[in-house]
Parts: structure tokens; sequence; C-alpha cells
């Protein structure tokens, strides 16, 4: 293949963007200032399919988070899908990681190219009937998640590794610099606790399966499924930025085989399908193929979604909210799930949410934990707070401050300490001043609230027969907002001697009793 | 510097300063920290903080008479909660600063600060103040740190009631002079917390299991951890809903600075500033019957 300008154009911006938001994804982290100075959650915002989820959600349109994305759209309908070939981060994965899993060169029928089209259509009827999947798909979405998730705690353990190993195998010469270098790495380019998550594994199998496809079809995700892709796709149709010839060549027909999105078909060059790679500038024999602006009225080749298909799609999308909702409410069923302040009330969160896994890298407790199935069967990768694990920082907004959608409202530092995220309950069988007769004081002393929320009753108790004083703690309902640190500090092992449920938290709909529901 | 040469520096250090002590000429510039007798306490008043450090740690004959020059002092404030300084959950930034300035004025080779927070530990250090307190310093000598996970060390404690053994933070125990510098605060269990509990602050394990018998677990580390000099900041108490507050209301200002040897003296000494007596704290208690330091007031020396 010839060198042409525009290759090494192309590979420069996907490398720039990938290496943009890896440092971006790096500055999601609380690093001594309660306000992130820099947009980390910008791959988001210039992301349509957050924008449509948003679209898609109960309350109004977030103008001021996602003009970027409708900025997007509007370059897709000039140039394509520059987008895919040039920023998208999982694209420069799969080109980059391609290499390393083997490509494979099967050609698939061109039908393939439908599916993408058919998910996105399905998932915007199914938005309609009130569940957004658009997030499970999305793939900036899968990007940010694997990363945050899997490869940047992996990343951290094995930085951490070697570190340690150093540190206590002191070796001349080597260990003084590795043990030098430790807190610069730890305060500019490690997290500064190890990150744990419950779907680690999982999201890392996801991604690899992603990957692999790599060995079956080159940029299959993005020609065959992404739904992403498909909405730019929908744009370029028209793009203004043509490629010269706009046909397969009569004496060549290189492109047909060489084209890594099979855009050049008999045909004609389809605009929707073209990733912008450029590859084509550089392996013509002849030196023919450019891309100039042309005018409007030439369109080319359209997407082939046949009837059958788009009516099955709309169909099947509009059948998975009534479907969906045949189970009991989520929050009902598990009184554990707990939103981080700020979210949204449950319905509208779930469409809200594009399952990014911005709140989870950003908060500084580790208290936010991708869901399974613990927010019912759409839940997957939502964000909950886990208190046993982490709880959530009285003085910190990260996750609203991330959010794209405002699915996890911004909310200022008064706001959010007012904020109901659930109510922490004693287990009396468990907690030792009831159950042992010990005094403990731990969760009354972390309970961050100014007017505590929890409070001690000094009271007689028999214990093995024997009358003690003892200081009993005790939640006071209107003040414990949930934040979980009794449950995170509890020292009694296993189950905490205290749980946060998701009783009375402020984002759920109730009566206009002022005092609450128990008076 | 690494760990190694550190432990080997220290190490060569304490040797020359055993044999110096050996010579009788020496003597009689022993540290009156290590003096017999009554021990000396400093209690002074004042509203401008950093002159009221000065004023308290000159009544014990300065910063030179526990620091000698080249040598690694640890200096253990208060961070542990993510409050601000008004709030007095923790030391104030002031005294911390001008504690650090006097151990560097007396030749100290490196000051290290650090404490085992509540909160996180990024956000206690920056809302306490004592990050931008320590920065303003501009001081190559001295470092704030957070604590290093792989520092901690299990110790045996000779004569433990509570604890036969625990993780202990191994720079604390590595540094020839360990200044611990608590703020004084209501307790809910404890009923005061001080300078013995702050030492809560450079052990590792599970620390919410020491509550449950607080009087004797202190006693137990505090015999491990040897404080040189306690510096009590009372320039403002928290004298309910403690130990990490959040009320201006709670907070007393007292303007008052304690400081001594004796930690246990230094402990029944800020007892008193809540209208309490030493024999009420059974952490005083503990520690004076153990050895620690003297409870009874009237057999101290006031300086």
């Amino acid at each position: 293949m010839k060198a042409s300008p525009w290759l090494y154009a192309r590979k420069a911006s996907q490398t720039l963007c990938l290496t943009g938001f890896l440092w971006l994804f790096l500055q999601t982290e609380y690093r001594g200032v309660d306000e992130l100075p820099y947009p980390v959650s910008l791959l988001f915002r210039i992301d349509p399919l957050a924008a449509l989820a948003d679209f898609f959600a109960p309350g109004s349109f977030h103008w001021q988070l996602l003009w970027p994305s409708l900025l997007v759209l509007c370059l897709t309908v000039i140039f394509g899908r520059f987008f895919c070939g040039w920023v998208c981060p999982l694209g420069a994965t799969l080109d980059g990681c391609g290499l390393l899993v083997g490509r494979g060169h099967r050609a698939f029928a061109p039908a393939w190219r439908r599916v993408k089209y058919l998910l996105l259509i399905g998932f915007s009827a199914a938005a309609l009937t009130g569940v957004q999947l658009l997030g499970l798909f999305d793939p900036l979405a899968i990007f940010l998640r694997s990363l945050t998730l899997a490869f940047y705690p992996v990343y951290n353990l094995g930085l951490n590794e070697v570190f340690d190993w150093f540190y206590e195998h002191p070796v001349p010469l080597i260990s003084p610099v590795v043990n030098q270098a430790y807190p610069l790495f730890r305060d500019n380019l490690m997290a500064f606790h190890q990150p744990i998550f419950s779907l680690g594994l999982f999201t890392l199998v996801v991604f690899l399966l992603i990957l692999l496809l790599e060995r079956v079809e080159h940029r299959f995700w993005c020609k065959n499924l992404c739904p992403l892709g498909a909405l730019f796709g929908l744009c370029s149709r028209h793009a203004l930025l043509q490629r010269t010839p706009d046909h397969l060549c009569a004496d060549c027909q290189v492109c047909r085989a060489g084209c890594r999105s099979g855009a050049v078909r008999a045909e004609g060059h389809h605009r929707s399908e073209c990733l912008l790679c450029m590859d084509c500038t550089g392996y013509c024999p002849e030196d023919r193929v450019s891309f100039n602006f042309k005018s409007l009225s030439r369109s080319g080749p359209g997407v082939d979604l046949q009837r059958r298909g788009i009516i099955t799609s709309v169909a099947a999308g509009l059948l998975v909210g009534p479907v969906v909702k045949i189970g009991p409410e989520s929050y009902r069923q598990n009184p554990y799930l707990i939103r981080p302040p700020g979210a949204v009330p449950e319905t509208e969160f779930l469409q809200r949410c594009v399952r990014c896994g911005e709140c989870m890298k950003v908060c500084i407790g580790r208290a936010v934990q991708p869901a399974l199935l613990e927010a019912g069967p759409v839940g997957l990768w939502t964000p909950l707070v886990v208190p046993r694990i982490g709880y959530c920082e009285y003085n910190c907004t990260l996750c609203g401050q991330v959010c794209p959608t405002g699915a996890i409202r911004r909310l200022d530092l008064p706001q959010k300490k007012q904020v109901v995220i659930g109510i922490a309950v004693f287990d009396k069988d468990r907690c030792l001043p009831f159950a042992k007769g010990i005094e403990c004081l731990v969760c009354e002393e972390h309970c961050p609230t100014g007017d505590k929320a929890i409070v001690f009753e000094e009271k007689g108790l028999l214990v093995d027969g024997e009358l003690r004083r003892l200081k009993l703690p005790k939640v006071v309902d209107r003040l414990c907002i949930g934040c979980g640190i009794c449950e995170t500090k509890c020292p009694v092992e296993g189950v905490s001697a205290i749980r946060v449920i998701n009783e009375g938290e402020s984002r759920r709909e109730r009566s206009g009793l002022v005092a609450g529901p128990y008076g | 510097m690494d760990r190694r040469s550190f432990i080997r520096k220290s190490l060569t250090g304490t040797l020359a300063a055993s044999s110096l002590g050996a010579l009788p000429i020496l003597d009689l510039l022993a540290l009156p920290a290590l003096a017999a007798g009554a021990p000396p306490l400093a209690v002074r008043q004042g509203r401008d903080i950093p002159a009221l450090v000065r004023e308290t740690i000159a009544a014990l004959n300065g910063m030179e008479s526990f620091v000698l020059p080249g040598e690694t002092v640890v200096i253990k404030p208060n961070i542990g909660w993510d409050r601000t300084a008004d709030l007095a959950a923790n030391t104030h930034p002031e005294v911390v600063r001008t504690l650090v300035e006097l151990c560097l004025e007396a030749g100290a080779r490196r000051v290290l600060l650090f404490d085992r927070t509540c909160n996180d530990a990024r956000r206690c250090y920056t809302q306490s103040g004592i990050r931008a307190a320590i920065d303003s310093l501009g001081s190559d000598r001295v470092r704030l740190d957070y604590m290093d996970r792989r520092a901690y060390q299990s110790m045996v404690i000779r004569g433990g009631k509570a604890f036969e053994r625990w993780e202990f933070y191994l720079p604390a125990l590595e540094a020839d002079r360990y200044i611990n510098v608590p703020v004084a605060k209501h307790h809910s269990i404890s009923r005061l917390t001080m300078a013995m509990k702050n030492t809560m602050g450079v052990i590792g394990g599970n620390r919410g299991r020491l509550h449950h018998d607080i009087a004797e677990a202190l006693a137990d580390i505090n015999s491990v951890i040897h404080s040189t000099l306690t510096v009590v900041d009372a320039t403002r108490i928290l004298v309910a809903n403690g130990p990490q507050g959040g009320r201006l209301k709670d907070v007393r200002t007292t303007e008052t600075l304690i400081a001594t040897p004796d930690i246990v003296a230094a402990d029944a000494f800020a007892a008193t500033l809540f209208g309490l007596q030493p024999d009420e704290i059974s952490s005083v208690v503990a520690g004076a019957r153990r050895g620690l330091g003297t409870m009874d007031l009237a057999q101290v020396r006031r300086v």
C-alpha cells in the first residue's frame, strides 16, 4: 500500500482521540479539588446515542450537556461517518488490537449491514415504551465501561504488584528509583484506591467477545452491529464529502475486496457504510481515488432496509416495554437498590442512564458499583451504591458532575447533603451493644451529618442475666441520608450490623406529609 | 531516600547517639524529656496561634531539647475527618505548621507528617487545611504523605492487656522523634479523645475493634509508640458531638495549647478544659497504671 497523507492523518487522529479520551479518563478522579477541572465525560457529551436516550426520556432535553452530540451529527451530515474512522475510541481499539488477535477476511453477505439499523430502530421503539437499551450497545459506553470496570483495575493491580515487589525486595539502584517514582504514579497515573468492581470479569468478557469478532471480519462490530454507526449511517447517506470514483472501476475492482467497510460495491459507493478510513486513497493502483465535496443532489445508493425488517424490529421494540414491566418494581423487590445521590426517579433513571460507568470511575469511596440484576432485568451496568464495599462521601458531589445525561443530577454541596438515598437500619441480632452487651461507637462516630443521624440512648440491658447500663445506638430517621458510611465501617465482620435500605429516598414520589411516613 | 537506606541510616544514627550518650559530659545536655522526676507541663493561652505555639514550646526549653540536628521527626496531627479547621475535628493547620517550622529550626533533617484518616485521605488532607499549610512552607525536608499501605508491620505488644499484637506503621516506629499533636475533642465512648487516642492514627488493622476495651487498647498501642513530645491543640475544642463534629455550636474557643513530654499528663490536663477530672477518663487512668505517664496533675512541674 502506498503512503497516502490522508491515511496518516486518519491514524494520527485516531491515536490523538484515543489518547485524549484516556487522559480524560485518568482525570476522572478526585485530585484535591471539589469541582473536576476538565469535562471528563466529553466522550458521552459528543455521543448522539446518549442524546437519543435523553430525548426519549421524560423531562426536557439536556441541551447544556448534550449540544456537542448534535454538532457531531451535523458534521456527519457534511462529512459522513468520520466519527467511526477518525474519532471513535472503540473503533481505534479494534483497529489497533486487530493486529494482535488476528484479522478475519470472511466476506459477510451485505444483508448483515442491516442488523445495526434494525437494532437502532428496535431500541428506539423500546425507548418509546420506556425501556432504554441503547447504552448496552453504545460503543462509547462499551469502551468506557470496559476501561473502568476491567482494564483500569487490572492495570492498577499490575502496576502495584511491580511497585510492591521492588518495595519488598530491595534491588540495589533499581528499587530506590522505583520507590521514588511510586507517589508520582499514584497521584497522577493510578487510582488512589485500587478499584474493585463486582462485574469486572463479566464486562471484560463482553469486551473480548467484541474484540474477537475482528477474527471473523475486520470491524465486524462497526459494520454490522453498532447502533451508533447506524445512526451516523442514516445521517450520512447524503453526505457532501464524496468519493471519486463513486463506482467500482470496470478495469480494476481492487476496492471490492480491499474496502474494510465493504462500502464500495457494484451499485456504487455507500456513504452510509464508508468509515472514511482512507485506505483506498493509498491502495488504488491507478491513484484514482479522492474525496471531494460535491453537490447535495447526487445521492448515493441508499440503506437497503427491507420493510419486513423494519416492521419486525419496531414491533419487537414496542413489545420490550410491556414484557419488561411484568415483573415487580425493582425497588420493592430489592430494598437494597440504592442509587447515587441526585439520581432521578427510578423509571426515568433507567431511561436516562447510558451505563457509561463514569460515575463508577469517579466515585471517591468506591461506593458506586454496576448492577447485574439488582435493578431489574434492564438495569444491567446501572450504578448502585453498595455500602459494604464503599460509602458515599458526605462532602463529595463528583458523580453528578460526570453524568452525561442527567440521570444523576448535578447537585451543589448544600443540596447534596439534603438528598436522602436511603436510610440505615440496625440489625439488633448482630449489633454489638444489643447482641453482645459490648459498647461500640463506630457508626455513631462516622455518621457525617452535622446533627448526628445516629445517636446513643443509655439504657439498662439484660446481658447474660445481668443488668448493664449501655449506650445503645439509634438512627434518627429524619436526619439519616443513607450515605452508608456506618455500613462500610461497621466492625462486625460479614454482614454489617447496620444496613442501608432505600426507604424514604428523596427521588421517590411520596404523599405530601411533612414529617415523613411515620411522623 | 529509599526505605533501606533510611533504616540503615537510622540504625547508625541510633548507634552513634547511644555511644555519644555514654560520654559523661554529654549527660549534662541530656534531653529534659527523659529526665526523671516530675514531668514538665507547659500551658499557654493566646489568640495568635504561631506565637502561642512558639511560646509554649519555649517554656519547655525549646524544640532543641526534643529534636537534635539531623534527626527524622514524625509529627502526627489529627487529620481524621473531612472537616474544615473551624469545626475542631482536626488539629489546627497553623499549630501543625508552626511545629514543623520549629523542628526545621532545630535542625531536623526530615519532618514527616501522616495520619490514617477516617474519611478519604485526600479529602481530609485538603479540607483540614493541613495540606495547604505544609505546602506553604515550601521545604523539601518536610513531607505530608498518605499512609503507605505496604508499610505496616505486625508487632508484639509486650504486656498488652487488650491485644497481644497489632499492626503499626513503620515510619512512625522508625523515626528518631515522634511528636503527637492531637486536637482535644469530645468522644462518645471514651468521653474525650486526645493524645493517647491520636496514636490510633499510626496503627493498621480493623480499628473499630479497639473500641470494645478502648482504655486498655489505647494503653497497649501507646506502650509501643512512644511520644517524645505531646502538644495538645486546644485553640478550640469540640465539647459535644465528637469526634467528628460538624456543628459550630459544639466548638468552644479556648485559645490554649498544652505541651509536655508526658502523654498521660497531657491528656489529664486537657480533660480539665472540659470540666472533667483526669480520673474520669478511663484511658488516662489505664495509661497511668501502665506507667506511660503521670495522671496526678499535682505531680507535674508546671513550666
